[in-house]
Formats: C-alpha cells, structure tokens, sequence
C-alpha cells in the first residue's frame, strides 16, 4: 500500500536523505516541509498518512508544530513522529502526553527507515 | 555480532559496479546517498572548519558567545546527519563536540586540547567521506 509521509525538517540534508529513503525502498510517495508553519500548511492540505517532524527547528520547533497539529481539527488525527538527535526521559514523557506517536533518532539508518516508521505505527508492510 | 555497517558497506561497494537499472531498491539508494554526499559535502566541511575555528579561539580565550553557540548548532546538525551518509563514527566526534561547546562552564586547557583532537579527527573523516562516496 502506498502511503503517503509528510517531512517537516529545516535541514536539507535530513530532507532529502529521508525523501531519498522512503520513496525507493517503501515506494511512499513524500511530501516536504522545511518549517513548522509550512508543515501544518501542507498537513492540512495534503492529509498525509503520517508526519515525520523534527524537533529542533528555528521559529517553530518541532513540539509547538506538535502541540499546534494536534489543536487542529483538520490534522489532528494525523499520527506524528518525532525525530531527534537526543531526547531525555522527561521529555519522552512530554511529547508523549502532546500526542506523539513515536520518537525516532537521529542519525537514522536510510535502508531501515520506512522499517522503523511502519513497525512505530503498526503498519503492516514494511516497506 | 553482525555489524549492521558492515553490510551496508558492502551494498555500496556491490552498487558503484552495477548500472541503475540492474541495482536493487537498496542499492540505488546507496548511489543515491552517494550523490547527495558530494553535493551536500561543502555545507559539512564549513560546519566542521567552523567547529575548528571556535575551537582554536578557546585555546586564546577568545571564543565569543555567539561564535560558541553557532558551535553548538553546527555539532548538533553533524551529529544528526553524518551517521545518516554512513560516518556513525562522525556523529559520535560530532556529539562530542556539541557537549563541550554546549556546557556552561568554560572547559580546561586539558578539555579544550582533547577537543581540538577530537576535531581533527572529524575533519579527517570528513574528508575521506562515507564508503563508496569517490
């Protein structure tokens, strides 16, 4: 089944890595995002099947993106994974009790990712 | 223990010999990564110069808060991307970095000379690149 993912990262790099990654192994189709307020445009928009969001992002971060999805009527059944390179147990506990689907860490392995993201959601296919 | 790198390496070895159409979903991938590596190599190289940089104005005491922080974030977006194009070892030096630079108490002439070794062994892995990437 094809999804559809939704990238919001600043980083071009991680962008098109991730892009890279999941259209060739998982055949995903990508939607991407280089801001939090242009996340929650092309979430709304798009109503991808899940949103891959970074945490530390200038302007808006990645939990206030979260928090401001969530509060959205149009993208708040989205299921949202976080992407970070480190994350305290108090804060697993946080973007936990914000919604968050699932915490993924960086640097992340390009062959295994849609892996990762299905086995986090409860997806069937692995990609 | 399999080393998971081990067999990635391996696929990008296995893809540099085979044409596009004959390569596997893994290993165009691979080809792929490597093409992005070249492209995206100078924005990892002024990061790491920049580390060095901030590195070397500690030694003099001359390090400022702004060049300090500009330091932090350019560790912290090494780290997130080098294990990413195959230099897991890149991310860990990176990590480092990010720690030393990040913590609010001026490190020790010790620390800061352990950093400036740590830094030069960032940009020597930077400049050999990933597996595959030549």
């Amino acid at each position: 089944m094809t999804r559809r993912i939704l990238i919001i990262d600043d980083e071009d790099d991680i962008r098109q890595v991730a892009a890279m990654s999941l259209e060739t192994i998982a055949g995903w189709d990508v939607i991407l995002a280089n801001s939090g307020k242009q996340g929650i445009e092309r979430a709304s928009k798009e109503q991808p099947d899940a949103i891959l969001l970074d945490v530390m992002m200038p302007e808006m971060d990645g939990p206030t993106t979260l928090l401001k999805l969530k509060a959205n009527g149009q993208t708040s059944h989205i299921p949202v994974l976080l992407l970070t390179a480190k994350v305290h147990g108090s804060d697993q506990r946080r973007f936990a009790e914000m919604g968050v689907a699932a915490i993924l860490f960086k640097p992340f392995d390009p062959l295994t990712l849609a892996r990762q993201i299905s086995t986090a959601l409860g997806w069937r296919e692995d990609g | 223990m399999v080393d998971p790198l081990s067999k990635r390496d391996e696929t990008v070895r296995t893809a540099a010999t085979l044409p596009p159409e004959a390569q596997s979903p893994e290993q165009k991938l691979q080809t792929m990564l490597s093409a992005l590596w070249e492209r995206s190599r100078h924005t990892v190289v002024e990061r790491a110069a920049l580390l060095q940089e901030a590195g070397k104005l500690w030694t003099n005491d001359r390090l400022d808060e702004a060049t300090r922080l500009r330091a932090v974030d350019s560790a912290h977006k090494l780290a997130g991307v080098l294990g990413t194009f195959g230099l897991p070892r890149g991310t860990e030096l990176a990590r480092e970095a990010e720690q030393v630079f990040g913590q609010p108490i001026p490190p020790s002439k010790v620390e800061i000379e352990q950093l400036l070794l740590l830094l030069a062994e960032l940009t020597s892995l930077i400049d050999r690149g990933p597996v595959g990437s030549r």
